[in-house]
């Protein structure tokens, strides 16, 4: 005898939950704006947000804007929708940036064919609301 | 001087349940169903287990074990939370544990219901590895490792030339593979223009490329060697054991080299404790969540160069019968999923001969890698003892 298979989630849209260290990551996308966290001893860039320099240790660090421009490093396009909320999405591509502030973002990439794809390629960022706290990224070719 | 765990500890039992789609037992009821064939394959009293390590999250945890087995005077109770890389990284662990004679034997149990119970996306919500990607690439559509892999494989076919025809050969070779084992989900034949033409998953990821969704229970005893020596089964001894971990351990996106597995750190340090290289490897058991997972681990493992794993498996080099038989159990891909503890299992078998229609003939040294949680690598090299 089988069972069945426990249903899936219900199809709402996953939701970040910002952390203490986050926080400022996700009021700069409200505010159309790409903060990254930065080390206040050593200067460099970190991403995604976490309270220690990796490079100096230092626990002392600030949010900086970013430029909000970058070149694909890889992509997929999603066709199951694992969530149900993307059912209707799908197939949607999915570009990891390598942006020129010397982090990644992984994205929706819109108004680019799968043909177009190729590693180098220049995108440059969105932002989408989605609700009164959440702002969310996408990636427009450039 | 040869490393102190270079074969001090020995695979001397193991054990499995049935592999389905649909199961009406627990995730632990099949851990235990598999832990007791595991014991009684070795020749040992469930009351001569005196440490475990059970796969987490899902099946039993310590106390389960101590209820269910009668366990005496458990020593040791350890998780090791690697996602895919668990089980051959707990080998680690459990021989660490024998040698050091803090334990006698070491069981380390996997119980399933990945098809019956709650599927990947859900479950992956249970691992705090996953808290990265649930907050930045969950909320735009990226979640499952189906999604988060497929970049990096992407990434490789488009700087080195690897093909969908190559990750067909792992899907077709593995499926050759299954048919010969008598305990598989995937027993009918696959044809590369079926794999080809399954349904895409999340490009470059089609259906054939994906591991299964199964249900199913695993375990392996690790004893000293001297001990596992006087017991029932051929001895298998562990020549060297290792896990890795990645920069941006839980986070692909943010990974200098997309491509570069734990398995990169683990490897060398495994060949060194065996004292052996790829040359002296007579099968492999590979981790295959996904078809090329297998292709870039054969290159990380030094039996190509990187970016040539893609015509390396070609022209039946990985089937029976070739230079490097891989997956002769049929693997996660046809076999049944659960975490790779199978994988083990049948290096044990073969190492033993006790492979049945998949023996590779005159198999004295193999390995076995585990792979997950967004790249951790371990892996084991066996060896059969004279």
């Amino acid at each position: 005898m089988s069972t069945a298979p426990v249903a899936a989630p219900a199809p709402e849209r996953p939701l970040p939950t910002p952390t203490r260290e986050s926080q400022p990551f996700w009021d700069g996308l409200r505010e159309g704006k790409f903060m990254l966290q930065h080390c206040s001893a050593c200067g460099k860039v970190r991403h995604y947000p976490r309270p220690v320099c990796p490079h100096c240790f230092s626990m002392e660090s600030e949010f900086r804007e970013a430029a909000q421009g970058g070149a694909i490093h890889a992509w997929t396009v999603c066709h199951h929708p694992f969530n149900f909320f993307f059912k209707a999405a799908a197939p949607y591509i999915v570009a990891l940036v390598d942006m020129d502030a010397g982090v990644r973002v992984n994205a929706p990439l819109r108004g680019v064919t799968e043909a177009d794809l190729k590693i180098g390629k220049r995108v440059r960022l969105g932002f989408e609301p989605v609700n009164k706290e959440v702002t969310l990224p996408f990636f427009v070719g450039d | 001087m040869a490393h102190p765990l270079r074969e001090a500890a020995a695979i001397s039992g193991i054990g499995e349940t049935a592999y389905t789609r649909g199961t009406p037992k627990s995730a632990l009821a099949l851990q235990l169903e598999a832990s007791l064939a595991a014991i009684a394959d070795a020749g040992l009293s469930p009351r001569d287990i005196d440490g475990v390590v059970p796969y987490f999250p899902g099946g039993g945890i310590a106390e389960d074990f101590i209820a269910n087995l009668g366990l005496p005077d458990l020593k040791l109770s350890l998780f090791v939370p690697m996602g895919g890389a668990t089980c051959v990284a707990a080998i680690q662990s459990a021989a660490m544990a024998v040698a050091t004679g803090v334990c006698n034997h070491v069981l380390i149990a996997v119980g399933r219901t990945g098809y019956s119970g709650a599927r990947v996306s859900t479950r992956l919500q249970q691992f705090p590895q996953f808290a990265l990607a649930a907050e930045f690439e969950a909320p735009i559509g990226m979640f499952a490792p189906a999604q988060l892999y497929a970049q990096g494989a992407r990434r490789h076919m488009e700087l080195y030339g690897t093909t969908a025809r190559h990750f067909a050969e792992v899907a077709v070779v593995t499926r050759q593979h299954a048919i010969l084992n008598g305990n598989v989900v995937m027993n009918k034949p696959l044809t590369v223009e079926e794999h080809h033409a399954s349904r895409m998953i999340s490009d470059p990821f089609r259906l054939f490329d994906c591991s299964l969704e199964s249900d199913g229970g695993a375990a392996i005893i690790i004893s000293r060697a001297d001990r596992a020596r006087d017991l029932k089964k051929p001895l298998v001894t562990i020549m060297g054991v290792a896990e890795g971990h990645p920069e941006s351990p839980a986070s692909i996106a943010q990974r200098p080299d997309l491509l570069e597995f734990g398995l990169v750190k683990s490897a060398p340090r495994a060949y060194e404790m065996a004292g052996v290289g790829p040359k002296d490897i007579d099968v492999a058991e590979i981790y295959d969540c996904f078809t090329f997972t297998v292709i870039r681990q054969l290159e990380i493992l030094g039996f190509c160069k990187t970016g040539e794993g893609g015509p390396f498996i070609m022209d039946g080099r990985i089937g029976l019968g070739g230079d490097l038989p891989i997956n002769t159990h049929g693997g996660l891909l046809s076999q049944g999923h659960v975490v790779g503890l199978n994988h083990a299992i049948e290096l044990t078998r073969q190492l033993r001969g006790e492979a049945g229609r998949a023996q590779v003939k005159d198999a004295e040294v193999g390995l076995v890698t585990g792979y997950g949680d967004m790249g951790d690598g371990s892996i084991a090299i066996l060896r059969r003892a004279a």
